[in-house]
This record gives structure tokens, sequence and C-alpha cells, in this order.
């Protein structure tokens, strides 16, 4: 019975990977990508991955979703339809087009064909054992947490966990540089709705004490700072789209220390202990659980910031009119 | 079958179908969302691995490198999202040249 869930599971995932990338239209494509997103995101849980799932459902469905569904504003769908009715039915393709395709899309398709039998062939006989299970359940009394997943994230790896706070503020640097605006400005366009204003502020504290439980749970059970984190975030997304862009109006020194602080803290933290003579990222084992807290909390803190500022950055990329007159 | 069987087939074939949408869709949102669908296999094949290989609970390794590897993901996405609103606010361009 369970096997005939995961088979379902699983064709339900290939099958909307498969339609989200030929449906007609681009905010068909769109959608779908999100269903695929949640689709995954059960996986995880089947496959007992919950914080996997956790930050599948909130940042890759969720968090990437809200941003695609933002430049679906750029891209008119009039447009797209016309050239998705040029490349994606054959009809109105001239015979040359079609031989000049037709070669690589051959070669693309006996290429993947094999790739794809090789790759069965190799998850079909790769042998059990190995793994590290047994290595981080012995060590978990000395990680400082209960979780074996969190002990991975903030001890063991701890310098993959910095990294990666690093690669959210090097997006984020990326964005501002490549996407043309300027300075922050609160959109012009007012929420008049007062149902929706109401509704916003009644969820944020909920929203936000969500997000801390989640963090503080991170300890003994599935959930953690990147979880929390993308709650936070959301709860920045919702209260910018309700009217109140707090990123744009908060003062530039504070966005700055939000935005790095988690990273700071964590490396400030790497050094302290190596000075000690400990290694890099390395805690002692009686005061790891609280150090630990206080660098999810402050990573937390840094990937919501970073999340909401990339929000508001996209949502100005559109309304900035005299924008492209002035660069081109 | 195993439950790690049945994803650890889905992934393999999930990895082929980004790739084949990376090279046959033409625009560029649809390009974005072929890799990010290439790299949900790659995660899917990690964990079921570790639910291979799983003891009182399935390997944390490969769940945390997940975890990390998804915000990797979808901050590279969303970089490409700028780039191409960027492109698309400055040419008109909705795909590229050479790929009409």
């Amino acid at each position: 019975m369970s096997v005939l869930i995961d088979i379902v599971l699983a064709i339900l995932a290939v099958y909307l990977a498969l339609q989200s990338l030929m449906a007609p239209r681009l905010s068909q494509s769109v959608f779908l990508f999100f269903a695929f997103g949640l689709a995954l995101a059960l996986t995880w849980i089947r496959l007992g991955a919950v914080d996997v799932g956790i930050a599948e459902a909130a940042i890759a469905a969720g968090f990437l979703g809200v941003l695609l569904i933002d430049a679906l504003r750029d891209f008119s769908p009039a447009v797209s339809e016309k050239q998705e009715g040029a490349d994606g039915t054959s009809a109105d393709r001239s015979t040359k087009d079609t031989k000049s395709r037709l070669l690589p899309s051959l070669a693309l398709g006996l290429g993947l064909g094999l790739f794809l039998l090789i790759a069965v062939e190799a998850i079909w006989h790769t042998p059990k054992g190995g793994g590290l299970t047994a290595l981080s359940e012995a060590m978990l009394a000395e990680s400082g947490v209960e979780h074996p997943v969190t002990a991975v994230l903030l001890n063991y790896r701890g310098y993959d966990t910095w990294l990666e706070i690093g690669v959210i503020l090097m997006g984020l640097l990326a964005i501002f540089v490549a996407g043309g605006v300027e300075v922050y400005r609160k959109p012009r366009v007012l929420v008049r709705d007062p149902l929706l204003r109401q509704v916003i502020l009644f969820f944020t504290p909920v929203l936000f004490l969500f997000g801390a439980f989640l963090l503080y749970y991170g300890k003994s059970g599935p959930g953690g700072a990147f979880q929390a984190a993308v709650l936070w975030g959301a709860t920045g997304i919702l209260l910018h789209l309700g009217g109140w862009p707090v990123f744009a109006v908060i003062p530039r020194w504070l966005r700055q220390l939000l935005l790095t602080l988690g990273l700071g803290f964590f490396l400030l933290l790497g050094f302290a202990f190596m000075a000690g003579g400990a290694a890099l990222f390395e805690y002692p084992p009686a005061q790891a659980g609280v150090l630990i807290l206080i660098v999810e909390a402050l990573a937390a803190l840094s990937i919501a910031t970073a999340l909401a500022a990339i929000f508001a950055y996209f949502n100005q990329m559109k309304d900035e009119p005299n924008e492209i007159e002035s660069t081109t | 079958m195993e439950p790690y069987q049945i994803y650890g087939l889905a992934s393999a074939v999930l990895f082929v179908i980004g790739i084949a949408g990376l090279f046959a869709a033409r625009h560029f949102l649809k390009k974005i969302i072929a890799t990010n669908i290439m790299g949900g296999g790659v995660f899917l094949c990690f964990v079921s691995f570790a639910q291979r290989d799983a003891l009182a609970f399935a390997d944390p390794v490969p769940h945390a490198m997940v975890i990390t590897g998804i915000v990797v993901a979808v901050s590279s996405a969303a970089f490409a999202l700028a780039l191409t609103r960027r492109i698309n606010q400055l040419t008109g361009e909705e795909s590229f040249p050479n790929d009409k």
C-alpha cells in the first residue's frame, strides 16, 4: 500500500515537471513549477527528510514561485503565446528549419536516453552500507543539539552553512548589480483594500511567532534557521504587498547591519574559538547548545532580511519607468 | 521494491527532463525552471540514498547538504531572474537571439 503511494507521488512529480516545461502559456509553466515543488516536498517527507520538506516547500516552491510570478509581469502573455506557437508546433515552421533542427534534437534525445539508462543502472546497483548515520548519531551528545540534521548544519559542517549564508548575501549583491534599480523607494501603488491590510496585520505576529518556534524547535526536531528565516522573510513580503514596505523605509545602515549580521557573527565566533586552539567553527561542547541557538537566530534574521530585500528589489524592477530611458 | 529505489529512478527521470527542457525551451523563464527541475532531480537522488542507509534515522549529512543546496539553487535562480528581467527591459528579448 505504501509502495503505491510512493509510485503515485514519483509519477506525479515527473508529470508535473514535464507539464511545467511543455505548457503552452508562461503562466501555466510557472504555476505547474510551483505545484512540482510542493509534490517534491511531499516526496521528502515520504523519504523521512522533514527538514528538507519544509525548506523545499518554503524556499524552492514558495519564495522562488513568488519571484517567478513577479517576473511574469515583465513578459506579456500575448508575446509569449505567439512565440510558443512558433516553436511549440512545427506547423508554421519551414521545412529547411525543421531539417536543421532534426539532427541536434535527435542527438540530444539519443544522448539523454543513454544517460538515463546509465543513471538507472548506477542507482539500481549502488551497494548498501556506508553513509555517516552511525557516526553522526554517536557524536550527537557532544553537538549541543538533539536533532541530527541541525547538528550537521550548525556543528559538524558549520563551514558549509557559513558559506551558504555568504552565498545568499552574494546573490543579493549580484542582483543589486545586475538589476538596474538604484534606490529603494516606497511603491507608488497604495493598497486600498482595508480587509487585506487588516488580515496581514493580524497574521504578522502569528507568522513571526511561528518562525521563532521553528527556530527554537530545530534543536530537537525538524526546523531550524532556514525554515524560520523563510517565514520571517514571508512576513516581510506580505507587509510589502500590504503597503508597508518595511525594507524600503528602514535606514540604510540598519539594512546593511541586518544583512551582514548572521555571516559576521558566525565568522567572529569561529575565529574567537580558533584563538583558543580549536578548529574553525568548533564549539566547546558545554556551551554548544546556546551558541548554536544564537548563531541560528542571527543567521535567520540575516537570511529573512535578504529574502525580503530580493523581493522588494524585484517588485521595483517593473515600477521604474524612467529608468530604462536613462540607461539606453 | 523499496521507496528509495522508486524515488531514485524518478530522480534520474527528473534530471533528464530538466536537461531536455534546458535545451528545448526557448523562453528565459522556462530555461530557469528547467535548471531548477534538474536540481530537484539531483536532490531527490541524494535524499533517496540517505534513506537507503537509514538506521534509527536517515543519514542526516545528505539532508543537510540538500537544505544547503536548495538555498543556493534559489539564490542563483533569483540572480538569473534578475538578469533575465534586466535583459528584457533593455532589449525586449525573451529568448537568446540564436535560439529563435
